[in-house]
């Protein structure tokens, strides 16, 4: 089992494991230096679409190596994702990444992953899974959905924790523990996040949600420590062990992320799961660190 | 374990002294012939509180063996319940029978928290079955008093059951939470509630009791049944209450249980600090005289 994402690039040599990774619109610095990184440990192989001679004037201008990278020339940025899906709808790649960072969101290649003929989204839900090594916690946790599921109904917290719990399967963790989170760790009619807990531990149950153990409502403490929960009367097999957070809505997941990195000096890495292949999308507040491990991570996906 | 409800009964030979049974609005030939029976078999003493004129008369016409029974001249039906309450206040009467009333009148001074009997409860009607192909004895609720419970008459519902097994030495009994079938939808309330019944069961939201559910009948009934579908349940094949979704699922399968199993149920209603009883005309004089029975073995019930 994994413990640090440090042990990623370690983990995937010994399993031999190869992919080949499209970067759309292949601008952002950021972007490149992590993406050569990757491809320096021999996991991945990279393909970048864009502006030929932008990309070209860049690798110079940085001093980066060409050597063994396709490039297909796509000037149009909407049009380089169409292209790049085309890719991995072909097999001729595997992981999508965005090669043009902004502060949020999916942005430019959400329209061609998400179209309806063309695309790799194929009427599933799509979520953010943020896996991260923390200080003062026993291993691996992730956190979901910071990115892309809003304000998630229950049918969709069902594919987000679906989603997830595929990510952590591939580390070897046969049945995640899964904290579904609210403010509170008893159910009240008023508070539908707590409805929501309830209904998906019993859905996990009996079999509906498939691979994991959830529990919920959870409140925060009681989800990461064991103590905590049986200081309130809870026992149950999740707090203090668990593997997967899943948060309400955007709004709580997003804070735990950013709590974590800020508080905790957390390592991160982020992917989207739920299309045909996994897609890295980096912001402009990750750290160097956490778009290298964003790749080794999205890689995984084919364990 | 309870296999018989003559086990049940056997309390009422080893009690000091009988339990006085008080009949409200007692001028009701059907109730006063279940009365007669169990006063004639030494259950309970009566006290029949209503018409005077009109309760002679039944007496006479009929021959009932009621002649050392006080009689509480009371014609107006309110006042008839507002005595009987400050009887059982007063320590004068432990059980209250329902005659020719209807049940709202009858309830509402008796569930009053303030110089009633209730306790902020709703009053649900708890059925207790031998069934022939089931290893123990089975409550059933609610067949009779409340029609569309939401999630807080659930609640209470199981409360009441929860409050009466423990009344018969069942410290920790096992709710089923009756649906269609044991898989949580969001198109089925049924099963929604059960999800957050159990929830709030593991949360010690509802105590002293083990809750799972959704449950079909079938799994309700057999252990078997809940295996093949893959699941586990600390309840399903071994269950001492059934929570019906509804008054008409409840109902139809006391009836079914009554015409097609044979069986001979006791029904108490619970909700207040007494027993109550409320019969109707569709119960054979044996389901009259068991509920009468019951009543005499359980009580009072305290928090």
């Amino acid at each position: 089992m994994i413990k640090k994402l440090s042990d990623l690039e370690h983990y995937l040599l010994s399993k031999k494991i190869h992919a080949t990774l499209v970067v759309v619109a292949a601008r952002d610095t950021n972007v490149l230096e992590a993406v050569l990184k990757a491809k320096k440990t021999g996991i991945v192989d990279i393909i970048l679409v864009g502006n030929r001679s932008e990309i070209e004037g860049l690798f110079s201008e940085h001093g980066y190596d060409l050597c063994e990278i396709e490039i297909i020339d796509e000037p149009d940025d909407v049009a380089a994702g169409y292209r790049a899906v085309e890719l991995i709808r072909d097999g001729k790649a595997h992981i999508l990444m965005n090669g043009q960072e902004s502060y949020f969101g999916i942005s430019i290649i959400s329209k061609p992953i998400l179209d309806r003929n063309y695309g790799i989204q194929k009427g599933k839900t799509m979520s953010h899974v943020a896996l991260f090594e923390l200080e003062n916690y026993h291993k691996l946790i992730a956190v979901t959905d910071v990115a892309i599921n809003i304000l998630p109904d229950l049918r969709t917290k069902t594919a987000i924790v679906d989603n997830a719990v595929f990510l952590m399967r591939r580390f070897g963790i046969d049945t995640p523990k899964v904290a579904v989170l609210a403010a509170v760790e008893v159910v009240n009619e008023l508070m539908p996040a707590t409805m929501h807990a309830a209904m998906l531990s019993k859905m996990a149950q009996r079999g509906q949600i498939k691979n994991c153990v959830i529990d919920g409502p959870l409140a925060f403490d009681n989800a990461i420590s064991k103590r905590n929960a049986i200081h309130k009367g809870i026992v149950n097999e999740v707090s203090g062990d668990v593997d997967i957070l899943l948060a309400p809505d955007i709004e709580t997941a997003g804070m735990m992320y950013e709590a974590f990195v800020l508080f905790e000096n957390a390592h991160a890495a982020s992917i989207t799961v739920g299309a045909t292949a996994p897609v890295v999308l980096t912001t402009k507040l990750d750290t160097p660190e956490t778009r290298f491990n964003s790749i080794l991570l999205s890689v995984c996906t084919y364990l | 374990m309870i296999t018989k409800l003559s086990d049940i009964f056997k309390r009422i030979e080893t009690q000091q002294n009988k339990k006085k049974l008080a009949v409200v609005a007692a001028h009701d030939p059907h109730v006063l012939d279940a009365v007669s029976r169990a006063h004639q078999d030494g259950i309970i003493d009566a006290i029949l509180i209503g018409d005077k004129a009109k309760i002679n008369k039944i007496i006479e016409d009929n021959n009932y063996c009621l002649n050392e029974t006080t009689i509480i001249d009371e014609p107006d039906n309110t006042e008839a319940v507002n005595h009987a309450v400050n009887m059982v206040r007063e320590g004068n009467a432990d059980i209250l029978m329902k005659g020719i009333i209807d049940s709202a009148t009858f309830l509402r001074p008796i569930l009053r928290k303030n110089g009633g009997l209730g306790n902020g409860e709703i009053a649900s009607s708890v059925a207790l079955f031998e069934i022939k192909n089931y290893h123990k004895l089975l409550a059933l609720t609610d067949g009779g008093l409340v029609i569309s419970p939401d999630l807080k008459a659930k609640t209470g519902i199981i409360k009441n059951a929860v409050k009466l097994m423990r009344n018969l030495d069942i410290p920790r009994p096992k709710i089923a939470v009756l649906g269609a079938f044991e898989l949580v939808s969001e198109s089925m309330s049924a099963t929604i509630d059960a999800a957050l019944l159990s929830k709030m069961a593991s949360r010690g939201q509802i105590k002293n009791c083990i809750v799972d559910g959704p449950l079909s009948f079938s799994n309700v009934i057999s252990s078997k049944s809940a295996m093949l579908k893959g699941f586990e349940s600390e309840v399903a094949g071994d269950a001492d209450v059934i929570i019906a979704p509804n008054i008409e699922a409840a109902n139809v399968l006391y009836k079914a249980f009554v015409h097609l199993a044979g069986a001979l149920p006791a029904a108490v209603v619970m909700g207040a600090s007494i027993p109550l009883v409320l019969t109707s005309r569709a119960d054979s004089e044996d389901i009259k005289l068991n509920s009468i029975k019951l009543s005499a073995s359980v009580g009072p019930f305290s928090d």
